[in-house]
């Protein structure tokens, strides 16, 4: 699904060149639920960016659905992004002039959808997570829980393989960031892989799979799946075997 | 989408209200003086008579001694006047000058008025397609053997008679009763082609009389006398006679062979006149005459100062200076918006989408400033009207004014927004997501 083979991504400024990501390896198989976690710097939100072709990488192999996307140009980069991958961020990012349902369309109108299928797609996503009532809201109107749920909604109503995010909760209270996780827990059992960055550990634990990233590199694989048993072997050969 | 963006581009003009009229201010002010010197312009560029400018000519005449004028003058001699009326009459010709008489009616309702009126040919109706509302104009023969007719205008006989049809009513010119055998509906060419040199953008006459009563009633001048020699013209009669010129003279000549043939009748004559010790500068015959279509007539008469052109260029310059600051204001709307643009950019908006998103916006903000635009320009042109006594055919605007100046500040702002939205487009996604 998400195959990156000593991927590294180098930032020059005029006076530093920063390894961001250096020798980066990581496969994600379809369906899983990675935590990113790691220390603040560590390359965490570039890897993110670089997974949903945000951002380019200066070497190494990146495959993407089967594609190889090192060499695509910007629009067909956007085209992925538009058609595989949705975004939840730290801080929602909805556009402030647009309703809830308006924010949500954004995506669909540039994949050049019909009205009617926009209008029912926006209709499921905002009752997927749970604001079916308030299309006409501005996202102002609202208060973090609810617009990073808005945000899911954006990301959902797409219908994504992939769903990137990053700290999702890391603007939101405990409960709130809770309620966040069970939306993406769900999601996640409806067959979109996730990769999610936190530096909660407690909701990286929850997570089927947890990543850490320090200094650019992964580290360390630690599973936690203590609901399905059965499921953690196939998982931990996976990850044996890369 | 390109109606959503104009919904986009209409929610961004009023979230920024203050910034949004600075624009709209800043277009509106470049269009409305572009647009106020162009209308100016283009009226004077007018040809009135379209087709028939090819075929009608002002006929000019290289008259004067050697070492005077260096220029064609405008205007012809009478002498040259009748003896070409004479010489030529297959062809439809006119001679005629402009006068002012007292004018009266049979009424208490008309107060006596002294007025400008166009001694002329019958062929002056024709020529230059005079439409007549009731009656005609006056016969040829009038032309030779003179007759106490004239032609009004419609406007006029309203003034006069207060309307109708008044062929054959009496008026009164320098207390003569004239017999009115036309009513001409609404005519008044603008410029004046047939007169450029007593105002372009002067209204043409009410009231027209056979050129042939010229002789008998000796109607003053109203129009310039130049001499290029010094002779005593103590009356009428000496006028008449001398090498003044004062003349209009004009022949539709409606073929090549046509044109060419009227050349040769022109060079004959000029060849006879000067065995009679006439044309005495050292040019050939062939060369003393000139024959001007419409448009060469209102070349030659300047009709198009200098000065306009001059101030349509500073109107365009003045236009882009404005674009310099529109481009600078756009600059700063967009980039605050930097960060929107990054989150479209990451969920699924191409360069394309963003930039078409932009554009339209910048569109709408040129079209508002189009649009008062034009207002302010149609304000401009009534001010030079009302305080600067502009002739009112200059400052009325051209129909073509409400397509052009919009166009010409879409075109601007258009222009002005190809950067910002360039740079806006280019935003990397990634950079302000963190952000917000
Ligand atoms: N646009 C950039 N230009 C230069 N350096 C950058 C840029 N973006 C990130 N970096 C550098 O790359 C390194 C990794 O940054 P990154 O944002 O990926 O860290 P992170 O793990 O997401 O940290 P945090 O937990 O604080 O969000 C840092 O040293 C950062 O300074
Ligand atoms: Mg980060």
């Amino acid at each position: 699904m998400l195959k990156m083979n000593k991927v590294s991504k180098v930032f020059k400024t005029e006076l530093v060149e920063t390894h961001a990501l250096r020798d980066f390896n990581l496969t994600v198989n379809e369906g899983e639920f990675v935590a990113v976690t790691g220390p603040s710097g560590s390359g965490k939100t570039t890897f993110l960016n670089i997974a949903g072709l945000l951002e380019p990488f200066s070497q190494g192999e990146f495959e993407l659905d089967g594609i190889d996307v090192a060499n695509l140009n910007d629009n067909q980069r956007t085209q992925i992004r538009n058609e595989k991958i949705g975004f939840i961020f730290q801080g929602f990012n909805l556009i402030p002039d647009l309703n809830l349902a308006e924010n949500v369309e954004v995506p669909l109108r540039y994949r050049g959808m019909g009205r009617k299928e926009r209008q029912q797609r926006v209709n499921a996503a905002l009752e997927q997570v749970g604001l079916g009532s308030r299309h006409k809201h501005l996202p102002s109107q609202l208060s973090g829980g609810q617009q990073q749920r808005v945000a899911i909604a954006r990301a959902l109503a797409g219908e994504p393989r992939f769903l990137l995010a990053d700290e999702p909760t890391g603007n939101l209270d405990s409960l709130m960031a809770r309620q966040v996780m069970e939306l993406l827990e769900d999601i996640n059992r409806k067959g979109t892989t996730i990769i999610m960055v936190t530096h909660d550990p407690e909701l990286a634990r929850r997570a089927q799979r947890n990543i850490q990233i320090v200094d650019g590199q992964v580290c360390d694989f630690t599973m936690y799946q203590p609901q399905q048993e059965s499921n953690k072997d196939v998982q931990l050969e996976e990850a044996l075997s890369e | 989408m390109f109606l959503h963006y104009l919904d986009l581009a209409w929610r961004s003009i009023r979230k920024t209200p203050a910034l949004s009229l600075l624009m709209v201010t800043a277009i509106a002010i470049g269009i409305g003086i572009t647009t106020t010197t162009l209308n100016i312009y283009q009226m004077m560029a007018l040809n009135p008579t379209g087709e028939r400018s090819e075929q009608l000519h002002a006929v000019q005449l290289w008259s004067h001694g050697p070492d005077t004028w260096d220029e064609f003058h405008m205007q012809i001699t009478y002498q040259d006047a009748m003896n070409l009326r004479n010489l030529a009459p297959q062809f439809k010709q006119l001679a005629q000058m402009r006068s002012g008489m007292v004018i009266q009616v049979d009424s208490d309702k008309f107060e006596p008025e002294l007025r400008a009126v166009r001694v002329t040919d019958s062929d002056f109706f024709s020529m230059f397609s005079v439409p007549f509302l009731y009656g005609t104009s006056w016969g040829e023969q009038v032309d030779k053997d003179a007759a106490y007719h004239v032609v009004i205008s419609e406007k006029y006989n309203q003034k006069m008679f207060g309307g109708g049809d008044n062929v054959g009513k009496t008026v009164y010119l320098n207390r003569k009763p004239y017999q009115v055998v036309g009513i001409v509906d609404n005519w008044n060419p603008q410029p004046k082609f047939f007169d450029p040199m007593n105002g372009a953008f002067r209204d043409a006459e009410e009231v027209f009389v056979p050129f042939s009563l010229l002789p008998i009633e000796k109607f003053q001048v109203w129009g310039n006398i130049s001499g290029w020699k010094h002779e005593d013209t103590k009356n009428f009669s000496d006028t008449v006679k001398s090498e003044k010129v004062w003349i209009q003279y004009w022949v539709e000549l409606n073929s090549q062979e046509s044109r060419q043939q009227y050349k040769q009748i022109l060079t004959g004559y000029i060849d006879e006149q000067k065995a009679l010790g006439r044309f005495t500068d050292n040019k050939t015959s062939a060369d003393s005459s000139r024959l001007n279509t419409v448009a060469q007539w209102l070349s030659i008469a300047e009709v198009i100062k200098e000065d306009n052109r001059i101030l349509v260029g500073l109107s365009f310059l003045f236009l882009s200076v404005c674009l310099v600051n529109i481009l600078g204001l756009i600059l700063t709307k967009f980039l605050k918006r930097t960060s929107e643009v990054g989150v479209r950019r990451a969920i699924g908006a191409s360069r394309m989408h963003i930039f078409s998103q932009y554009m339209v916006e910048v569109g709408i903000i040129g079209l508002l400033g189009g649009l008062v635009g034009l207002a302010l320009a149609s304000g401009m042109l009534y001010l030079l009207g009302e305080k600067f006594g502009m002739d009112s055919s200059l400052i009325s605007m051209s129909n073509s004014m409400w397509f052009i100046a919009p166009f010409i500040a879409i075109m601007t702002t258009l222009v002005a927004g190809i950067f910002p939205a360039w740079k806006v487009c280019h935003t990397k996604p990634s950079v302000y997501l963190k952000s917000q």
